[in-house]
C-alpha cells in the first residue's frame, strides 16, 4: 500500500469556542469552556491537565464522538465524522474485543469500512508489524500481557493509516519502564510519518519528552492555562532529556499547571482568611 | 470415555432402583411395570410402528416450534435490550402471555391457528419465546459500554455494532434461555397435542392411559420425550461450545 509517503500529511486540528456541559443533579456541569486550541499540521501536541480539566473530553470532541453544546471543531478544514479514516483514537484501556483475534481486531476499523478481507489482512498485518506484535496476530486479548495489548490498540488506531492520531493516556496502566520504551517507539513512529499526533497525558516528563508543543489545561472548567513551546532536537534520545534544558521546559510545564491552579485556589484562600 | 463410562454407570443404578422399588413395593405393572417390560414394550412400539408415527408428529412440532420462538425471541429480545421504549410498551403483554398457564391458552390457539400442525407449532413457539427473549434482552444490556464507544469511534452504525458486538456479547446468556427453551418445546408440544391432535407422543401416552389401560406403553412413551428432550438440549449444548468460547 502507501509506503513512501512525504514528510508532515498531518491535518490541522482547530477547535473554536468549544464548551461542552454534562447534565449534573445541581444544574450543568462545565467541562470546557470556550475552549479554543489550534493543533499544527504534523506535529506532536501534548495536553497535560489535573483529573478534571476536561483533556479526555476534549479528545472526544476531536474524534466526533461527542457534539459540543457550542463552538466548532474542524480537521484539515473540514467537520470530522467518526470512521472517516482521517482520526485514529487510542484509548486508555485497550478496549479489544475478547472473541476476537488480535488480527482481526486490528482490522476491525477496515472491516467496518467495508475493506475486503485481503485487504484487511494485510494492513492489519502491517500495521501489527508496525507495533512489534507480528507474532501475537493469532492470539485472543485475553492471552495478551497488559503492553501488548495496548500495543494492539494502537495499532487498531494506525491501521486505517489516519492523519491524525489521538491518544487518551494509552499508557497510563503500564509500568514505568514499558512506558519508556513505548515514548520511544512512539516518538518513532511519528518520526516516520510526521501525522499530527494529539497525546494526552498526566505527565510532565511525558510530555516533555515527546511533544513539540505543551498544551496546559486548567481545572473544571476547562481552558487553556498556557502552550509551552519544547524546542529540543529529535530524535529525543535519554541524554538529552536529562539535559538543563529540558528540565528548564519541565519546570515551565510545572509553573503554568500552578498558575492555573492559582486561579480555583485564591478564592478558596481568600475566604479561609476572612472567616 | 470417562464421560461415557459415568453415564451408562447412572443409568444402570437408575434401572436398578427402578426394579428394586417394584420388587420390594410389589407393584402391578399397570400401576409402575418392570424395567424391561417397558423395553420389551418399546421393541414392539417400534416395529408394529405406532412409536415412529407418534415421534415424528412431536419431533416435527418441537423442532418447528422452537425454531420459530427462539428465532422470533432473539429478534423481539434484542429490540427489548436496545430500547428502554420498546421494553415499556411490550413487556406487560409478553409477562401476561407468560403468565397465563399454557394449558389454557392452547385450546385457544388451537382454534385461531386452524387445529393442525401449525396450530402445534404456535404453541410450542409461545412457551419457548419467553425464557429467550428475556435472556436476550438481559445479555444485549450487558454489552461493554466501552466497547460499544470504541466500536462508535470507528463509526460503527446500530445495526453494525449489534451484529459485531451486542450479539456476541449476549451470546453466554442466550444459550443459557435456549438450554430452558428447548426443553420447554417438548412441553409445549404435548400441551399442544392434548388441546387437539391424533398423532404425537402426548396423544400417546393419553391412548395408552385411557384407552389401552396399557401402562408399559405409558412408559415407553414418556421415555422417548425425555430423551427427546435431552438430544435437544445436548444439540443446544454442542453449538453452545462452538460458538461461545471464551
Amino acid at each position: 500500500m502507501i509506503l513512501e509517503v512525504p514528510a508532515n500529511t498531518g491535518l490541522a486540528v482547530r477547535l473554536d469556542r468549544v464548551s461542552v456541559a454534562f447534565p449534573a443533579p445541581s444544574g450543568a456541569l462545565d467541562v470546557l469552556d470556550a475552549l479554543d486550541l489550534e493543533v499544527p499540521a504534523g506535529s506532536f501536541t501534548a495536553i497535560i491537565g489535573p483529573n478534571g480539566s476536561g483533556k479526555s473530553t476534549l479528545l472526544r470532541v476531536i474524534a466526533g464522538l461527542l457534539r459540543p453544546a457550542s463552538g466548532s471543531v474542524s480537521v484539515g478544514g473540514t467537520a470530522l465524522q467518526p470512521g472517516d479514516g482521517r482520526v485514529g483514537l487510542a484509548f486508555q484501556q485497550p478496549r479489544l474485543v475478547p472473541w476476537r483475534s488480535t488480527l482481526d481486531n486490528v482490522a476491525l476499523p477496515l472491516e467496518l469500512s467495508g475493506a475486503s478481507m485481503g485487504v484487511r489482512r494485510d494492513l492489519a498485518a502491517t500495521a501489527l508489524e508496525r507495533v512489534g506484535l507480528a507474532a501475537a496476530a493469532d492470539l485472543r486479548p485475553g492471552q495478551l500481557s497488559g503492553g501488548m495489548a495496548q500495543r494492539a490498540a494502537l495499532a487498531r488506531a494506525l491501521v486505517m493509516d489516519p492523519r491524525v492520531l489521538l491518544l487518551d493516556e494509552p499508557f497510563s496502566a503500564l509500568d514505568a519502564l514499558t512506558r519508556e520504551t513505548f515514548n520511544a517507539e512512539l516518538q518513532g513512529l511519528w518520526l516516520e510519518r510526521r501525522r499530527t499526533v494529539v497525546l494526552v497525558t498526566h505527565s510532565v516528563s511525558e510530555a516533555v519528552a515527546l511533544a513539540d508543543r505543551v498544551v496546559v489545561m486548567s481545572p473544571r472548567p476547562g481552558r487553556v492555562a498556557g502552550v509551552v513551546d519544547v524546542d529540543l532536537a529529535r530524535p529525543r534520545t535519554p541524554d538529552l532529556l536529562g539535559d538543563d534544558r529540558a528540565a528548564v521546559l519541565a519546570a515551565e510545564v510545572r509553573r503554568t499547571l500552578a498558575s492555573g491552579h492559582k486561579v480555583e485556589l485564591r478564592g478558596w484562600a481568600e475566604g479561609v482568611a476572612t472567616a | 470415555m470417562r464421560r461415557l463410562a459415568t453415564g451408562i454407570a447412572s443409568l444402570a443404578a437408575f434401572l436398578l432402583i427402578w426394579k428394586l422399588v417394584v420388587l420390594v413395593g410389589g407393584y402391578p405393572g399397570y400401576i409402575l411395570p418392570a424395567p424391561e417390560a417397558v423395553v420389551e414394550r418399546g421393541i414392539r412400539a417400534v416395529q408394529s410402528g405406532v412409536l415412529w408415527e407418534h415421534l415424528a408428529a412431536t419431533l416435527s412440532e418441537v423442532v418447528l416450534g422452537f425454531a420459530l420462538g427462539a428465532s422470533l425471541a432473539v429478534v423481539a429480545g434484542t429490540a427489548l435490550g436496545k430500547s428502554v421504549l420498546v421494553e415499556r410498551a411490550l413487556s406487560p403483554y409478553i409477562v401476561a402471555a407468560q403468565a397465563v398457564p399454557i394449558l389454557a391458552l392452547a385450546p385457544l390457539l388451537d382454534i385461531w391457528f386452524g387445529g393442525g400442525l401449525l396450530a402445534r407449532v404456535a404453541i410450542c413457539a409461545l412457551i419457548v419465546f419467553f425464557p429467550i427473549a428475556i435472556a436476550t434482552m438481559v445479555g444485549i444490556r450487558s454489552t461493554d459500554p466501552l466497547l460499544d464507544e470504541m466500536l462508535r469511534s470507528l463509526g460503527a452504525t446500530a445495526p453494525q455494532r449489534t451484529r459485531l458486538l451486542e450479539i456476541p456479547s449476549a451470546l453466554p446468556v442466550i444459550f443459557g434461555g435456549l438450554r430452558v427453551g428447548v426443553t420447554l418445546a417438548v412441553i409445549g408440544a404435548v400441551v399442544a397435542e392434548w388441546a387437539g391432535a391424533r398423532t404425537g407422543l402426548g396423544v400417546l401416552v393419553l391412548i395408552a392411559n385411557q384407552g389401552l389401560f396399557d401402562t408399559e406403553l405409558m412408559f415407553v412413551a414418556l421415555a422417548t420425550l425425555a430423551i427427546i428432550g435431552l438430544v435437544f438440549y445436548g444439540l443446544v449444548v454442542l453449538v453452545e461450545r462452538r460458538l461461545v468460547s471464551r
